[in-house]
């Protein structure tokens, strides 16, 4: 099966249509022209860099670079979900970034192992872009799990005194908020699970049918890939509220406000 | 025998003192009442005895062992303490009773029949079991409280307004349930009548400070 590539005419055609937001935007004085323009300058070097990296990632296709490059993936996402959680970077990335590369890595070699049989486990071609889409799509759940977690033990902190003074260790105090936490964080993910290939196809489905593959082929992959993804998601949050727990709270229990940003 | 004692106890809140050289020596079986405007740092003494807030200066002990981060998690387990504050749950009220117990410190102290003696001595039934906690009104709220702290078996009480949304009658059921037993420490910080009692020591915060 031939397939047709974008090119820099179809490129340019891509860019053509971003008038249609600009001139909305101008009309309707939205205001959202320059943070367009920004994001999409953003976009396109990021990606450029990407394909050339990427490029050269594949070509060398070695094991322990790959392995590397995935732990600066992973340092990345942390960076992000820290971040966008409203909490102290400096004070919770070491355990971030542990826990976060103990699922990611443990789930590629599963997938890459029992799932789709490769013979080279750390195969760039796949080691890095299934790291990607794992980490990228549990990042919204982390960033709602440590957010809700932070709001919620402040919001009823009496609640948390409460299980305390009663005789609960800080753990048994701590699951009620846990437990919900992680569910109000996968939600959206179990959700998007239900409605997938009908509501929309996922953008790993379509890019394997547009490079040529068979229908079926990109289903097997798209639901490999969805349940190692809410696998990664619903550990990776796990981890995240457990490293809230540990380190979010001082001797006595107390939660630890320094930790947050903006306080 | 004293079961706790404070010496030299201050605290220093948002730049201004709030308890300062504050001593107490409290016996096995005493009952105290802690009366004083708000504001005065009554409710900062329970919770800096419960290790919830740090003193700047001066120590606590409970039966000679002094609070701090290592020991506050065992004494917790000793002492009941119940804050102003009763929004302590969510879900139906069966499921907070189940909750405390199954903690590890509590697994062998629910006693079923002893819950339902206190549900009607404190005028409640066990339909109140079946209800949303969030639901309930002030007064049912602060009995449910006072129900688990009675069922955990401590017997050291730091109540702060465990009465204050209670009828008349039911404050005085309250406050004798909490006085009779001879072997229980109480510390009740109350603007209630029903507390003031001829074996009931009364410290007024007012003149302390």
């Amino acid at each position: 099966m031939q397939t047709y590539e974008v090119g820099l005419t179809g490129l340019l055609f891509s860019f053509l249509l971003l008038l249609v937001p600009v001139l909305i935007s101008h009309y309707l004085d939205l205001k959202l022209i320059s943070s367009t323009v920004e994001s999409v300058i953003r976009m396109v070097l990021q990606l450029v860099f990407a394909g050339i990296f990427l490029t050269f990632l594949f070509d060398l296709n070695n094991a322990l670079l790959n392995i590397l490059w995935v732990l600066v993936m992973v340092f990345v996402a942390s960076h992000t979900v820290l971040k966008n959680a409203e909490l102290k970077i400096r004070h919770l990335i070491p355990s971030m970034v542990a826990s976060l590369a103990l699922t990611n890595y443990a789930l590629l070699l599963y997938f890459n192992s029992f799932i789709i049989d490769l013979n080279d486990l750390f195969e760039a071609r796949y080691f890095i872009p299934i790291a990607g889409m794992m980490l990228g799509n549990s990042l919204r759940a982390n960033v709602v799990a440590m957010d809700n977690f932070c709001t919620e033990i402040q919001r009823n902190e009496n609640r948390y005194l409460f299980r305390l003074s009663m005789g609960a260790e800080k753990t048994e105090a701590l699951i009620p908020y846990l437990r919900k936490s992680i569910r109000v964080a996968l939600k959206p993910t179990i959700a998007n699970m239900a409605t997938i290939g009908i509501v929309f196809i996922p953008g790993m489905m379509t890019g394997q049918i547009l490079a040529g593959a068979s229908p079926m082929v990109a289903i097997e992959y798209q639901i490999a890939i969805m349940l190692a993804i809410y696998v990664t998601t619903m550990v990776n949050v796990l981890l995240g509220i457990l490293v809230l727990m540990r380190r979010g709270f001082d001797e006595y229990g107390m939660f630890n406000k320094d930790m947050l940003r903006n306080v | 025998m004293e079961i706790l004692s404070i010496s030299k106890l201050s605290v220093i809140y948002d730049g201004r003192s709030v308890l300062s050289d504050f001593n107490l020596s409290v016996a096995r079986g005493d009952k105290i009442l802690i009366k004083g405007r708000s504001g005065i740092g009554k409710s900062t003494l329970f919770r800096i005895i419960m290790g919830f807030s740090v003193q700047d200066s001066g120590t606590i002990s409970i039966e000679g062992v002094p609070v701090n981060a290592e020991t506050v998690w065992d004494l917790r387990k000793r002492i009941a303490y119940v804050s102003q504050d009763t929004d302590i749950a969510h879900g139906k009220v069966k499921d907070l009773v189940d909750e405390i117990f199954s903690f590890k410190a509590n697994k062998a102290t629910l006693d079923r029949d002893e819950l339902g003696q206190i549900l009607s001595y404190l005028s409640l039934t066990h339909e109140i079991l079946n209800k949303e906690y969030t639901r309930l009104s002030g007064g049912e709220k602060q009995r449910i409280v006072v129900l688990l702290v009675l069922l955990s078996g401590k017997d050291i009480f730091l109540l702060d307004e465990v009465t204050a949304e209670l009828d008349s009658a039911l404050k005085q059921k309250v406050v004798d349930i909490f006085l009779k037993n001879p072997k229980w420490t109480v510390i009740s910080i109350s603007h209630d009548r029903e507390w003031e009692n001829e074996h009931v020591k009364v410290i007024d915060f007012s003149e302390e400070n």
